[in-house]
């Protein structure tokens, strides 16, 4: 491990697809690591009522310690609102207020598939440089499918850098007049036919005053980037198909922007012993046919595991299947106890 | 059944607005990431074919998954007969943003035009609705022009799923007139008619419930097409018997039992759906599209939503 520069915080990122239980393994190992005397602070976002359910806390944009674990804390991330404070952060307050009224600025923040990791990676990078905590862990938003929380930074300065701008009117950044005086080139005019000149007029608009938050933008992209470059990465996955295919993802594609996993944690894991041990010989027929397909099933997901770590070299972590997720702060401990081969993170 | 039909010859393109013969039936399929839309949506398609109808699957995310399931190699812009009657195709972007410019604007070579392709795509990114409309144009086009009797899409999750389906809409506020706004209409028109339905695929669990009950309410308010049909996948059987004794028998039972119990109880939160099987085992992507089509053929439609 390198050493750790100017924060002593330090950052585990929880990812993998949704739906796989990442958000509450990620509270598991907040619990774990608070209850082992380090201060920690456990970040989710918007939509994750379950964690705050799970931890027993009401989470809000502020972090808030947990009554029972004074050394608990939890925060949610608020994509939208974080963008807000970006353009406030970043542009002049006429700009600031003129873009977060702009319909493109209002699309933005929900269809540039960057922009919720990109709020997400800043705001969790805030609490890394406030130096409070002792460890901070990520559950990286579900939108982004994971990938995108480390690749966020690059992909928002490219968008404010204005990539179309640059597109539109061949490199240099123009100012406004600039732009529309060239407004006979080809690209405009076609454009104009197709989208018609007052929609082109606001998208223009809206990007060139995105443009003005570039410099605050690329500065603070650096600074995120070497935060992930130094955290941990866990990724979550159950062993069906479609979770492993995005699981797969972080091995062939994460070494440029990140450190590799340190562990895959496989969700729902069903014992190896259902698929070797044969049921008691006065086992009733009922028991014995449900026995085998639970069995042919732990083999996929035994197998499925096997290829994954020799494939991948990835260290690998089980959890078991509980068909309650857990619900407080011991069923969260509990579940890290249950949790096979994990390896220390902090 | 339909094969006589004529293909549309070299002069049709996409989004040329013009009645078509009988525009087809039209499933869209959509749900939360890894509930497994993609094999439902093949399963269902294969299901049609197997009773006789002419049937196109399209990969609208371009994601892979129908000719995942499918099998027999890659996809294309153009649709391919996979097997005689069942036609498939994958929906590239920058494909249908060419030929979307080739009859709206009338620059046949666009594809080749490189910067300009770039720059367009990038406004493309920027404008809300572009993109979709663009894909949506190729869906519906086949669905006007094609002659199908079953057009099934696999659609992008149902985080973007309203974005899709209310792109036309939001073209037709932001362009007051012109071909565009032409087309948005006519869009919009054949999403919301009878024969076009929205299946929601979800799991008897808690997100992906959550998140359908969501996006049922966001649709509902917005009336952009039929209420959404929904399709509970991995259902666990009912086990028929006490988890007795110990060993891994009645471990088995015990797990199988509880996570019965839980997927009861959140099938009781939706709307009364078509319930397909959870699929024990190992199963090659091929296998899992087929047990999907027998399941289409032997379980028993929900109520509309």
């Amino acid at each position: 491990m390198t050493t750790r520069a100017a924060t002593r915080t330090k950052a585990i990122v929880v990812t993998g697809a949704g739906g796989v239980g990442k958000t509450t393994f990620a509270a598991g190992l907040a619990v774990q690591a608070a209850s082992e005397g380090k201060r920690t602070l456990v970040l989710t976002v918007d939509p994750a009522k379950r964690l705050a359910g799970a931890l027993g806390l009401e989470l809000g944009g502020e972090p808030r310690q947990h009554p029972e674990q004074p050394l608990l804390w939890g925060a949610m991330l608020d994509a939208a609102a974080s963008w807000q404070t970006l353009a406030h952060r970043h542009a002049d307050p006429a700009v600031a207020d003129r873009l977060v009224n702009n319909e493109f600025f209002q699309a933005a923040t929900v269809h540039f598939p960057a922009s919720q990791s990109y709020a997400a990676a800043e705001e969790a990078a805030n609490y890394l440089d406030a130096k409070v905590w002792d460890l901070v862990v990520i559950d990286t938003p579900p939108a982004a499918g994971g990938i995108d929380f480390f690749t966020a930074p690059a992909q928002m300065s490219d968008l404010v850098g204005g990539r179309l701008l640059r597109l539109l009117t061949g490199g240099r950044i123009p100012g406004r007049n600039f732009f529309f005086n060239r407004g006979a080139r080809p690209m405009l005019r076609f454009a104009d036919q197709l989208l018609g000149s007052d929609l082109l007029e606001r998208v223009a608009q809206f990007l060139m005053d995105l443009r003005t938050t570039y410099d605050g933008v690329a500065s603070r992209s650096r600074e995120i980037d070497s935060h992930l470059r130094k955290a941990a990465t866990v990724v979550v996955t159950t062993a069906d198909p479609a979770p492993l295919t995005e699981a797969t993802r972080f091995f062939l594609e994460l070494p440029e922007v990140a450190a590799p996993p340190v562990a895959v944690v496989f969700n729902r894991s069903l014992p190896d012993r259902w698929a070797t041990t044969p049921p008691p010989a006065a086992t009733n027929l009922a028991l014995a046919e449900n026995l085998a397909r639970w069995a042919s099933e732990s083999q996929r997901q035994h197998d499925a595991r096997v290829e994954f770590a020799a494939r991948y070299k990835a260290p690998l972590v089980t959890v078991p299947w509980l068909a309650d997720a857990p619900n407080d702060l011991d069923s969260l401990l509990d579940l890290l106890k249950q949790t096979d081969g994990l390896p220390a993170l902090w | 059944m339909g094969s006589r039909r004529r293909r549309p010859g070299p002069a049709d393109s996409p989004f040329t607005v013009t009645s078509g013969p009988k525009p087809s039936p039209l499933t869209l399929v959509s749900g939360k990431g890894g509930v497994g839309k993609s094999a439902v949506a093949t399963g269902l398609a294969l299901y049609a074919h197997r009773q006789g109808r002419r049937v196109l699957a399209i990969d609208v995310t371009g994601a892979g998954g129908v000719a995942a399931h499918l099998g027999g190699g890659r996809l294309e812009f153009k649709p391919r007969e996979v097997r005689p009657g069942l036609f498939a195709l994958t929906i590239d972007r920058t494909k249908a943003l060419a030929e979307y410019v080739k009859v709206q604007i009338g620059v046949p070579q666009f594809a080749t035009m490189g910067p300009l392709a770039r720059a367009f795509d990038a406004l493309a990114s920027t404008a809300p609705g572009v993109r979709e409309v663009i894909t949506l144009g190729k869906v519906l086009w086949e669905v006007q022009h094609g002659g199908y009797d079953l057009v099934v899409a696999d659609c992008p999750p149902t985080g973007a799923i309203t974005g899709l389906l209310r792109a036309p809409r939001t073209i037709a506020e932001l362009v007051p007139s012109g071909r565009v706004r032409h087309q948005a209409e006519w869009m919009s028109q054949l999403l919301s008619r009878k024969k076009t339905e929205l299946v929601l695929v979800t799991l008897a669990e808690e997100l992906p419930t959550v998140e359908t009950q969501e996006t049922m309410a966001l649709l509902a308010a917005e009336n952009l097409v039929e209420p959404p049909t929904i399709v509970t996948n991995r259902v666990l059987p009912r086990l028929e018997t006490e988890a007795k004794g110990s060993g891994v028998a009645a471990e088995a039972a015990i797990l199988h039992r509880s996570l019965y119990r839980n997927q009861q109880d959140w099938i009781k939160r939706l709307p009364p759906a078509r319930k397909l099987p959870y699929l024990f085992g190992l199963l090659t992507p091929g296998e899992v599209a087929a047990r999907m089509a027998d399941a289409w053929e032997h379980s028993e439609a929900g109520s509309k939503s």
